[in-house]
């Protein structure tokens, strides 16, 4: 399993602060995702080339990511700049974190393990974050689960029908009425599934009560996930007995 | 003259770290008594016995009184100490919303603290199903907090940061102890950043200094 050429979302805009970093997985390939001082995200290799510490147990300061362990400094570009062992020393440019295409878009920060990435699509509408959601099961089991639980309304008071659609490779969108909530699927492994959750439409009219109400949807979707896993083991476990 | 404020304290004990974190918090002089929990297991000897017949760390003394049980030093800090009171809030919804996190700490992440005594101390207990119930007791706040995000409420119980986000602080922000990372929780990233930049915050071991 790999990315091909797509693009992956890896988290939620708003769940990465400016100044501050956290990991995460695509494929199982360990990555941290940070947000500089001036608002530009980052998505890396989550290792530093010196002892192998995560980047994302690191701290952020400025334009630089820093690597807990002994303080080497990185730029944006994932090149080394400054060793604090060795304060007088000119950085070979040899020392460089593998550094992966970065954009936000609907939300979501997304990146591509591609050198030659299939183009992004433009996409400037306004989106209103909700939440991150995590599974214990692959990818197709999780968009499975999308159009089992029916969307209510907040737009309008009409009862409409919940439709589920794909939007592009890793973007999904579950639509009722004029509500539609757009999911960015990550493949954090073949196990682990996470979904990134955000409103579109304007912040002033969705933000508060709107994701309050979505966030309903958001829960009972997670609920059914993790009780048909529950259940799909128990007829394992009956099997074996 | 003794301090008025003693803590009997063990530096990896994150209930101690707990209390530690008030006393810092709320800009109080204390005095620390090391115990030499491990290996030493000074804290069932028949001295701390008399102090806390339960055998657990921290024992506050404020005085004449002699106080166990890491809610309730919590709360007797906040109550005698805070003349500001923010920290333990009077008022209606602010005070139960307190009470019920400080007995979620109490309750709920006992299961952090086995996990992690499991992981650096070789405790009994099995290490896939305390980390499995410990998830799901830091999932349960970082749910909260995520609605909390939503109602633009910053911290776990009031408008500012009470007893009760030091009380559950630990769990979280010693997470990696016991195997769990902080990817996926984003809600109490961004309140532990929120919680690290507060005048008087203190580490211990297995919490960067640097954030």
């Amino acid at each position: 399993m790999s990315g091909g050429d797509n693009w992956h979302p890896v988290g939620l805009s708003r769940s990465i602060e400016a100044g501050s970093s956290a990991g995460t997985r695509l494929f199982g390939q360990e990555l941290v995702v940070w947000r500089d001082t001036s608002g530009v995200a980052h998505v890396w290799e989550d290792r530093c080339p010196h002892r192998g510490m995560k980047l994302s147990f690191g701290f952020v300061r400025g334009d630089h990511i820093t690597c807990l362990y002994h303080g080497w400094q990185y730029d944006q570009g994932g090149y080394c700049q400054y060793i604090p062992a060795h304060p007088d020393l000119e950085v070979p440019k040899t020392i460089k974190v593998p550094v992966w295409l970065t954009c936000e878009q609907g939300g979501m920060i997304w990146t591509t393990l591609s050198e030659n990435p299939l183009p992004m699509s433009d996409d400037r509408e306004p989106t209103v974050p909700l939440r991150s959601l995590y599974f214990g099961c692959g990818v197709d089991v999780a968009v499975a689960a999308l159009d089992s639980i029916r969307l209510v309304p907040f737009a309008t008071d009409a009862s409409a029908d919940t439709t589920v659609s794909r939007v592009n490779d890793m973007l999904f969108a579950v639509s009722c009425a004029k509500d539609r909530i757009l999911i960015g699927v990550q493949a954090i492994s073949d196990a682990r599934t996470a979904f990134h959750l955000a409103i579109r439409g304007a912040p002033e009219f969705y933000e508060g009560t709107g994701q309050n109400h979505f966030l309903g949807w958001a829960l009972q979707l997670r609920h059914a996930l993790e009780h048909s896993a529950e259940a799909a083991n128990s007829v394992v476990g009956q099997e074996v007995a | 003259m003794p301090a008025k404020l003693v803590l009997y304290n063990y530096e990896l004990d994150e209930s101690c770290y707990k209390v530690r974190l008030a006393l810092s918090l709320l800009g109080l002089e204390w005095q620390a008594v090391a115990v030499d929990v491990f290996p030493g297991k000074e804290h069932l000897s028949p001295p701390y016995l008399a102090l806390n017949p339960s055998g657990r760390l921290p024992i506050l003394r404020d005085g004449e009184l002699v106080l166990h049980g890491t809610e309730a030093i919590l709360a007797h800090l906040a109550r005698a100490h805070d003349p500001s009171q923010k920290w333990l809030p009077i008022r209606g919804t602010e005070f139960a919303k307190v009470m019920q996190w400080l007995i979620f700490s109490a309750h709920d992440l006992g299961v952090t603290i086995a996990a992690r005594q499991h992981s650096l101390f070789d405790t009994p207990g099995d290490e896939k199903s305390l980390r499995a119930a410990a998830s799901h007791a830091i999932r349960i706040m970082d749910d909260y907090m995520t609605a909390r995000g939503f109602a633009q409420a910053d911290w776990f119980a009031a408008a500012h940061p009470t007893i009760a986000d030091i009380a559950v602080f630990p769990a979280f922000a010693l997470s990696r102890d016991f195997g769990i990372d902080h990817d996926e929780y984003p809600a109490l990233r961004r309140w532990a950043r929120r919680f690290r930049a507060l005048p008087g915050f203190r580490t211990m071991p297995g919490i960067p200094d640097y954030h």
